[in-house]
């Protein structure tokens, strides 16, 4: 049982992490979808910082640091120069995997992995079996206490919502949005980071190229699926890391009887299943996304 | 018309801006930027036998992005370009099994049908859930894409794998060369005829049928056409089925031709592509001609740059993620100065 | 500036451009401290503008604001707001899905810091009690009535010590009784010392409420602040108008739009028109809960050629989901809809527009026209969808037979290629009417048709729908302007909680009609 909870722990903290990105992203008004791209950055940053500062703190520094700046661009681009969301994210996503990989070809040759030769602290042995988890894991459950007190029970919560919601009303009481959507893609941008140094670095110990592997849209649609709300999208993150597992327990207990590449496709049908949930819940809300630049509002 | 030239320049402008970063990537990674955009140009046009090979990837990703259009141009972001590509393809390759030995002018219409059938498929659930639930399409036909990608990796590794295969990458039984449509060169008559006919029935249902009028009319304002007495699920599934149908007839025209199998995860970046003709092209069917051929150039340089300039291939990924990242900035600055002086009547 | 010591606000050569068009030119007007002050004029004169300049979020081109002998940086809220000058929208500005306790808290300033949820309805509760707005602090702003919202919005605005309150059209979406009780609020808030810039569009309100007039008539200043008891309804009905569109205007027609006295219809001759079997005939309509609004609740509704019916009511009572019914948009729970002889009750909306139903509807930006469409392909759409899908069309050819049209119509334009969203509201509006008003047009739904439109544009569409009426169409006007009601419809119906509570004749009694559309003489007949 312990193996199965550490099973989840591990692959559910980064998609935490970057979840919690999305909600806020999303509580401004803005459709992340660039968080895939910022992810692998911070994995690679983090993994490539530990080689060359040999200290964790200054990997993650500078991964945060990179991040940051890749979701100013994203602020840039989205809140200056009008451009979709949705395209400008994925754009951000190709970015982020094609220049980490770039990176990696231009500093290791043709190497696919690179290995560090530590990465986050561990928790240790006064956690009995928990020990081998990261300190980042441990830390998630606060951060996302933090996230909730940050976006529902400030003024600065209620203004980033307004600004999603109602931009004119939040304008009318002095918020300006542009800048509450650069503060919110910022701290987001923080998040990713974590989230990728989590991946790389906390059970982990090397960085591969595409290694993200669509976790930075699964945690986009925990965002949709849980509601934007930091704690519903929290579980929303849970649940599809829960499917994994139990996707890769069935493997282990069934074997070559079930196809393993149709088990792994079970948190892609799960998020459809939920985002349509949610939909339903909601009373048929209808689709928010939209191709801005061909419509009229 | 200075509306549409406008959007033109507009495009080119976001372009180089894309391109300006692109350089500062290559630069900051330790590359030398000017080298490697000589060497992607040189890749896609310059040297001998350039636009035969760009041709040869501009087609399958014109008949595709035509149909991204058509569902962009509705209203709905389908960008599951990728995964209907995908199925589309699977389903020739099961369909190419079940019809073997048959008369190849019986059995390569069949394919190419299955392929559109797949591809339709894998765009009518999205359609529905959107159209019956309003679940929104960015995620679901996002996810499609994941799935249809782990359902290449099972047919190729399972019902249709290759028993001859090498270990590395899993595919499928090769079809059989009487009912193939290209060499693996890719550049063959009727995948031309094909592509030629596509883009005229798609041009007449954009610009000259009330299909066109009214789904561009409820692309830009659903609740408009809905007033008038629209029924909007008519318009938006058959946008839906129409661009999966042609991501799938990309995939099994790159099953039948090229390729002559299917192998998992081939062709990773057909659909974004496609996508970015689409938003380059400014969703028309002549412009779109005229991108692809562009991000032909692009595909196929992506593979002459490792091998005859000893560059990164990823540098084409980075020059389309660039494009994406610009291509649907409206800059008012910028278009002030190319209106010079609007109007209001 | 001498005398600017003595204003609450002052505007000194406020210029607002958008573009090309000029929405402020050189307004400079000063406001005393501790009144009420009115600012008038139609729409499109640059009230709404000339509000948000002073509640900084508008950047005017030019000109300088000074509050309280202060002058501060123009186009920034947070500055106008320091110096006390809030604005109350005339959509309201408020977040739908936040709690009345938390649209408070948005807008506050000072200190914030980590808030409960008990916390904060404790620290507002006082402060809503003290305005007499009674609401349950957990409620969403979507699920309130529209009155409750703009108490709250009022006082969102009140947080801070607001010296200047500017209340942009408050008393455009209310009953005759809630215009009263919200004059009554505006007093109380006079007698607290707060000065209250009220922009309205009726001269008897004006008269009603206001210690100051001012006017302003195609984005000029032409007169005012000058005390109410010195001007005759009759010199402001000029002042709004101008002389030269006032000379143009029926006598009748110029005091629905300018809402000289209280409004009574006289006209007893219109009652001839209607005649033959009813085109629309609902009986025991009721509706699912409706994302236009509220459900209907057995309504039975008649209409016979050549007969304009009015639907009176506060925004929200149901007449959104009444034209959803009719136009088949909303879900029925019962009773059955005949147009012209069908039933037509599973009919879908296509088939209702075949048989000569047309929608001029509620926003007309939103549900009347795409508005980055062109003025063909808006034009044509009506057209479009009688046929097949897949029926080819001769892009040319629909340009020519748009042009004549919108010519015959009088629309100002360049070419119909155009977007549709380049053209003012009062040509857009002629747009939909070119589209909708067609010789086998039956019945007629014109929702709000003359929202947002100056008085000349208004003064067309009454006369487009007149003259349809006079053709024998049969007309449902829904408006939330009973001047507008008054003037042109033939009978008044009110709409009250997705009923219909009460039937009047001309001559309408405003005192009457106001009571049923609150509920306060439940089934007044006339």
């Amino acid at each position: 049982m312990n193996e199965i909870i550490i099973s989840i722990l591990r692959s559910g903290t980064p998609l935490i992490y970057v979840t919690l990105a999305g909600v806020i992203a999303q509580r401004a008004g803005v459709w992340n979808l660039g968080l895939e791209g910022l992810m692998i950055i911070g994995a690679c940053a983090t993994i490539l910082g530990i080689m060359l500062t040999k200290s964790v703190g200054a990997a993650i520094l500078i991964a945060i640091l990179a991040c940051v700046l890749a979701s100013v661009l994203l602020w840039f681009v989205i809140d200056r120069l009008k451009a979709n969301p949705i395209i400008a994210g994925l754009g951000l996503t190709g970015l982020g995997i094609g220049g980490t990989a770039l990176a990696i070809q231009s500093i290791f040759g043709s190497q696919a992995t690179v290995t560090a030769p530590f990465g986050i602290p561990k928790l240790g042995p006064a956690f009995g079996s928990y020990g081998v988890l990261s300190v980042a894991v441990a830390a998630m459950p606060f951060v996302v206490f933090a996230m909730w007190v940050l976006l529902r029970r400030t003024r600065f919560g209620l203004r980033l919502a307004a600004c999603g919601e109602h931009p004119f009303a939040a304008r009318s009481v002095g918020a300006n949005p542009s800048r509450m959507r650069l503060a919110a893609l910022s701290i987001g941008g923080v998040l990713c980071a974590i989230g990728g140094a989590e991946l790389a670095a906390g059970s982990l110990q090397f960085f591969a190229q595409g290694m993200t592997a669509g976790r930075g849209f699964m945690a986009f649609a925990a965002v949709i699926f849980g509601a934007a709300h930091p704690v519903g999208a929290t579980f929303a993150a849970l649940f599809f890391a829960i499917v994994g597992a139990i996707g890769i327990r069935a493997q282990l207990t069934f074997g070559d009887r079930i196809p393993h590449d149709l088990l792994q496709a079970l948190p892609y049908l799960a998020t459809v299943f939920g985002v349509w949930l949610s939909g339903k819940l909601r009373g048929g809300a209808k689709a928010a996304s939209s191709f801005a630049e061909l419509r009229d509002q | 018309m200075k509306d549409s030239l406008i959007t033109v320049v507009r495009s080119l402008i976001f372009v180089i801006f894309a391109l300006i970063l692109c350089a500062l990537v290559f630069q900051l990674a330790g590359y030398n930027a000017p080298v490697l955009l000589w060497a992607v140009l040189d890749g896609a046009f310059l040297r001998s036998g350039a636009i035969e090979q760009s041709l040869r990837w501009a087609l399958p990703l014109f008949i595709t992005a035509v149909g991204v259009g058509i569902s962009f141009r509705a209203g709905f972001f389908n960008i599951g370009a990728q995964g209907q590509f995908y199925v589309g393809a699977i389903c020739a390759a099961f369909a190419a099994e079940a019809v073997k030995g048959g008369p190849a002018f019986l059995v390569i219409p069949t394919l190419l049908l299955a392929g559109m059938l797949g591809g339709a498929l894998w765009a009518l659930w999205p359609g529905l859930l959107r159209l019956r639930s309003g679940t929104d399409e960015v995620i679901t036909t996002l996810m499609g894409n994941f799935m249809a990608g782990l359902l290449l990796v099972y047919v190729t590794s399972g019902p249709l794998k290759d028993p001859s295969g090498s270990g590395q990458q899993a595919s499928s039984r090769p079809l059989d060369p009487a009912y193939r449509i290209s060499d693996s060169l890719g550049l063959s008559p009727t995948i031309i005829v094909i592509a030629v006919v596509v883009g005229i029935l798609m041009w007449l249902l954009v610009n000259r049928t009330a299909f066109g009028v009214l789904a561009s009319l409820a692309g830009r304002n659903g609740t408009m056409v809905e007033w008038q007495g629209a029924r909007l699920w008519k318009l938006g599934l058959s946008s839906f089925l129409v661009s999966g149908a042609l991501a799938g007839l990309a995939g099994t025209i790159e099953f039948m031709g090229p390729n002559g199998r299917i192998a998992s995860g081939f062709l990773p970046a057909h659909g974004f592509t496609a996508i970015l003709i689409a938003l380059v092209a400014n969703l028309s069917v002549l412009g779109t001609a005229v991108a692809a051929v562009f991000f032909g150039g692009l595909a196929s340089a992506a593979l002459y740059l490792p091998i005859m300039a000893g560059l990164p291939s990823a540098a084409i990924d980075i020059i389309n993620a660039a494009i994406a990242l610009f291509i649907t900035a409206r800059s008012t600055f910028i278009d002030r100065v190319l209106r010079l002086g609007g109007r209001k009547t | 500036m001498s005398n600017s010591s003595k204003s609450a606000l002052e505007c000194r050569n406020v210029t607002v451009k958008f573009g090309d068009v000029t929405a402020l030119s050189e307004v400079s007007a000063s406001f005393a401290p501790g009144q009420i002050h009115a600012v008038v004029g139609q729409n499109g004169a640059g009230k709404t503008t000339f509000a948000r300049v002073a509640a900084g979020l508008v950047q005017p081109t030019s000109g300088a604001v000074n509050v309280m002998g202060q002058d501060i940086r123009t186009g920034q809220v947070s500055e106008s707001r320091a110096a006390g000058v809030e604005l109350v929208h005339q959509s309201f500005a408020m977040p739908p899905s936040f709690t009345v306790a938390e649209t408070m808290e948005f807008g506050a300033t000072g200190k914030g810091g980590v808030f409960s949820r008990r916390g904060l309805i404790e620290k507002w509760r006082a402060h809503l009690a003290g305005l007499d707005v009674q609401v349950d602090l957990n409620r969403r702003i979507r699920d309130l009535p529209i009155e409750t919202q703009q108490g709250i919005e009022i006082a969102r605005a009140l947080v801070t010590d607001a010296r200047v309150l500017i209340l942009d059209e408050p008393t455009a979406v209310l009953s005759p009784a809630g215009i009263d009780m919200l004059f009554a609020r505006v007093r109380r808030l006079k007698e607290r010392g707060v000065t209250v810039i009220l922009i309205l569009h009726k001269i008897r309100e004006v008269l009603g409420i206001a210690d100051t007039v001012t006017v302003l008539r195609g984005g000029r200043k032409v007169e005012g602040p000058l005390p109410v008891a010195e001007v005759s309804g009759e010199r402001l009905a000029n002042l709004i108008v101008g002389e030269a569109v006032a000379k143009t205007l029926d006598r009748q027609d110029r005091d629905a739009l300018v809402g000289t006295k209280a409004p009574a219809h006289e006209d007893a001759d219109q009652q001839a028109h209607a005649s033959g079997p009813a085109i629309l005939s609902m009986k025991a309509i009721s509706t699912k809960p409706d994302s236009g609004g509220i459900a209907l609740d057995g309504v039975d509704l008649e209409i016979r050629p050549g007969e304009i019916v009015g639907i009176a009511g506060v925004e929200g009572n149901g007449q959104k989901t009444l034209v959803r019914a009719i136009s088949a948009l909303a879900d029925l729970e019962g009773g059955t809809i005949d147009l012209s002889g069908h039933d037509v009750t599973r009919q879908p909306l296509a088939m209702r527009r075949k048989i000569g139903l047309r929608i001029i509807p509620f926003e007309r930006n939103v549900e009347g026209l795409s508005l980055t469409s062109s003025l063909w392909q808006n034009w044509s759409a009506r057209e479009l969808l009688q046929g097949s899908l897949l029926k080819g069309i001769r892009p040319a050819a629909i340009r020519e037979a748009c042009d004549r049209s919108l010519k015959a119509w009088s629309v100002h334009y360049n070419n119909s290629g155009q977007r549709a969203g380049s053209l003012s509201g009062g040509n857009a509006q002629k747009v939909i009417l070119a589209r909708e008003i067609d010789p086998d047009a039956k019945l007629i739904i014109a929702a709000q048709p003359t929202r947002g439109l100056d008085i000349g544009a208004t003064a067309f569409v009454w006369q487009a729908l007149r003259q349809a009426r006079d053709r024998g169409a049969a007309i449902l006007l829904i408006s939330s302007d009973l001047d507008e009601l008054f003037d042109i419809s033939d009978r008044v119906v009110v709409m009250l909680s997705g009923r219909l509570n009460g039937e009047f004749h001309a001559p309408f009694d405003i005192g009457l009609v106001g009571a049923a559309m609150t509920g306060a003489a439940a089934g007044a007949s006339a």
